[in-house]
């Protein structure tokens, strides 16, 4: 089980990679800029749950209804990280 | 039991710094119980091309690595369509490089504990 | 459980810096035990003289606020350091210079691992 971190959007050459290799039992982190993955059809073929950072979603222009993703706080953040040994980021 | 780390470098070996720092982590991790491997993909590949020679422009060889990949054995590899997309041809042997195809890679990263991209 | 992360880019440049700042407030706050390596440009995050504009956040200060009331641990690569003129002198108090050998121990002594890529 791996946190897969993702801070770059989709037009960036590793995030694409790291998101494809995900697998069931891992979870993904949208953080900073890798936000702009929640509007991406591509996010639809992810094998894990995606989650992205609440705080950074906001900042850039979306509203909480406008996009189905679950948007996390750091503290949750947390508990996925004592979750998942591994780490992609 | 030692922990298996992925070291990823994605951006170009000339004008920035990530495909050096790479490997100095990956050499300086030899003192811990840690096992380092180092990726070259996308524009990072062009490392592994005989004649990329930073130096020319004053900058950090990426060849001096190449010594320490030896006395270590540290496992490197590169993705073989990224090769074809920068024109690498000539590929420099100094690395010990595994080509492995694009759909490998998340082989590849579960084989490690952290897969860390620089 | 001990937690690392490891940050690459330059402070007030980039994202990571915060971004690493509130993971390990939260995680402080949760009673782990956090520490934050600052590797290349990231070592300016621990530069006391860096002097933002009033209505700007002070990393550095943040920093220390950490290390002194939750006891984070920084540290910071020394060559980096010295690569970039940034003196033991000038660092925040608590902050300690180190290397990859440091870095190497984080690695095989936490339990959980995290970076930002540059």
């Amino acid at each position: 089980m791996a946190l897969i971190l993702i801070k770059y959007g989709p037009d960036h050459p590793a995030e694409g990679v790291k998101l494809s290799s995900a697998r069931e039992g891992d979870c993904a982190v949208l953080v900073q800029n890798g936000v702009y993955w929640a509007a991406c059809d591509a996010l639809k073929d992810a094998k894990c749950p995606v989650y992205a950072i609440k705080d950074d979603f906001l900042a850039r222009g979306y509203e909480e209804e406008q996009l189905d993703i679950e948007l996390i706080d750091y503290d949750a953040l947390v508990e996925l990280i004592e979750r998942n040994e591994g780490f992609l980021g | 039991m030692s922990k298996k780390v992925l070291f990823v470098v994605y951006q170009s070996p000339v004008g920035s710094i990530w495909v050096n720092e790479a490997f100095r982590t990956a050499f300086g991790m030899y003192g811990e119980d840690v096992e380092p491997s180092i990726l070259l993909m996308s524009e990072g590949v062009v490392a592994l091309a005989r004649e990329c020679k930073p130096e020319k422009l004053g900058l950090l060889s990426v060849k001096m690595v190449q010594r320490y990949v030896k006395r270590y054995g540290t496992p490197v590899y590169a993705v073989g369509e990224d090769l074809d997309t920068y024109g690498v041809r000539d590929v420099d042997e100094g690395f010990s490089a595994q080509i492995i195809r694009k759909d490998e890679l998340p082989e590849l990263f579960r084989q490690h504990d952290y897969v860390i991209f620089m | 459980m001990k937690i690392a992360i490891q940050v690459m880019t330059p402070p007030y440049s980039y994202q990571d810096m915060d971004s690493a700042i509130k993971i390990a407030e939260a995680a402080l706050n949760k009673g782990h035990e956090v520490a934050i390596f600052l590797f290349a440009d990231a070592v300016n995050a621990a530069n006391s003289r860096v002097k933002p504009i009033r209505i700007d956040r002070n990393i550095p200060k943040k920093l220390e606020e950490l290390i002194k009331e939750k006891g984070l641990r920084v540290d910071i690569c020394g060559l980096c350091m010295e690569y970039r003129g940034l003196t033991e002198e000038a660092i925040i108090e608590g902050a300690r210079p180190s290397g990859l050998p440091e870095l190497a121990k984080l690695i095989a002594e936490s339990d959980r691992f995290l970076s930002f890529p540059a």
